[in-house]
């Protein structure tokens, strides 16, 4: 399956691993690399060198093209975005935010600069300052979300810009593979199913609650607010809906998430912890490797991209 | 200014352009959230061929500031 984006990054399937805060380190993103994905370390709120580390233990492992998420809200985001390039990090998605003070500085250093979007204007923008493709994401997706959906966003943001898209949000087999394509997509992103990846050192207890999860387990905190999370339901999103939908503030409810998704990737608290998962949860029921996965999705892809 | 501005924020974020002041707060009273601001300063950049960088974004509150923005910019008034 070659596309632009598999050109574009080096990689030989057009699948990229979500780079999930806490979940996407090192390990996970060296088996995706290794398995002919793109494997993504997730920047998150760690600091540099924790980021700098990571990077360095991928490399002693893969020699295969790998990236790094940076979360823009972090407040660490300045000196991640420095880490990058000294470390001759190849490719860099963008989340929560606008990245164009970055753009020229990662361009120069011969990055790939792949921003998450959410919305056709976005995308636009992005492409303008000079982004190399955009992550389209729908609202499907775990974590921070969007409000449009996957089927809805990815054929407008593909008719809106002349950069490749890479579909995110719903995904995780085959099917949703060639139906992203169909939409016009180049690449997909995933994060649920490489959550329950045996590579994947996320707590057992979580990956335990996202291999059971059905479709309705799914839920949003923090929609009223104006920064919706999706994940799955558990003690701490029952409480957070009701004092949420009783009118609390933002930094009412901030005790409750604070730390929780630490608390779930380290410790496996899944009553308390933040459960970040996608809508697809339900489906996904295996634990596997990530090479497993890829060639198992890939297979189930092209079957039916050929059917005709 | 003032009448152009109303006219291009009423289209992109959807509101009654008499509702539109230059106090008017993007946020608060026009009940715009992040992705409504990227279309609409899109369209400012568009209309008024200037380039809006994203740093600059966080000063421009209301109605009145984008405006004093843009004359500084050098857009005829």
């Amino acid at each position: 399956m070659k596309t632009r984006i598999t050109e574009l990054l080096g990689i030989t399937y057009p699948i990229v691993q979500g780079g999930m805060a806490w979940v996407a380190e090192n390990n996970l993103a060296a088996a995706v690399s290794e398995a002919g994905g793109m494997g993504l370390i997730g920047g998150a709120n760690a600091p540099a060198d924790v980021i700098r580390d990571h990077i360095r233990k991928v490399k002693a492992v893969t020699d295969k093209p790998f990236g790094v998420n940076i979360m823009l809200m972090s407040p660490y985001a300045d000196e991640v975005a420095k880490v990058v390039m000294e470390e001759g990090v190849k490719v860099v998605t963008t989340g929560a935010g606008n990245p164009e003070k970055y753009m020229d500085l990662w361009k120069s250093a011969g990055i790939r600069v792949i921003p998450v979007v959410a919305s056709v204007a976005l995308a636009k923008r992005m492409e303008k300052y000079g982004a190399d493709a955009v992550v389209a994401e729908g609202t499907e997706s775990g974590g921070h979300i969007g409000e449009i959906t996957t089927m809805a966003l990815v054929p407008q943001v593909v008719d809106a810009v002349s950069i490749p898209v890479i579909a995110a949000g719903g995904i995780a087999d085959g099917r949703g593979i060639a139906a992203a394509f169909m939409l016009g997509a180049e690449a997909v992103q995933m994060g649920t199913r490489f959550l329950v990846a045996k590579e994947c050192i996320v707590h057992a207890n979580y990956k335990e609650r996202i291999l059971k999860a059905r479709d309705i387990d799914s839920s949003v905190t923090g929609r009223s607010h104006g920064h919706p999370v999706r994940c799955l339901r558990n003690q701490m999103t029952r409480e957070y809906v009701k004092l949420e939908n009783e009118g609390k503030g933002f930094e009412e409810l901030e005790y409750l998430t604070l730390g929780a998704l630490r608390k779930a990737v380290q410790e496996g608290d899944v009553k308390n912890g933040t459960l970040m998962a996608g809508q697809i949860a339900g489906m996904v029921n295996k634990e596997q490797t990530c090479k497993e996965m890829i060639i198992e999705m890939i297979e189930q892809a092209e079957g039916l991209m050929n059917r005709n | 200014m003032l009448e152009k501005m109303k006219e291009i924020i009423a289209e992109q974020l959807s509101v009654d352009a008499d509702t539109v002041t230059e106090a008017s707060s993007f946020k608060e009273d026009l009940g715009a959230d992040s992705l409504d601001l990227f279309e609409l300063v899109m369209a400012l950049e568009d209309e008024y061929s200037v380039e809006i960088p994203a740093e600059d974004l966080q000063s421009l509150t209301t109605v009145g500031q984008v405006m004093d923005y843009l004359k500084a910019k050098g857009v005829e008034a």
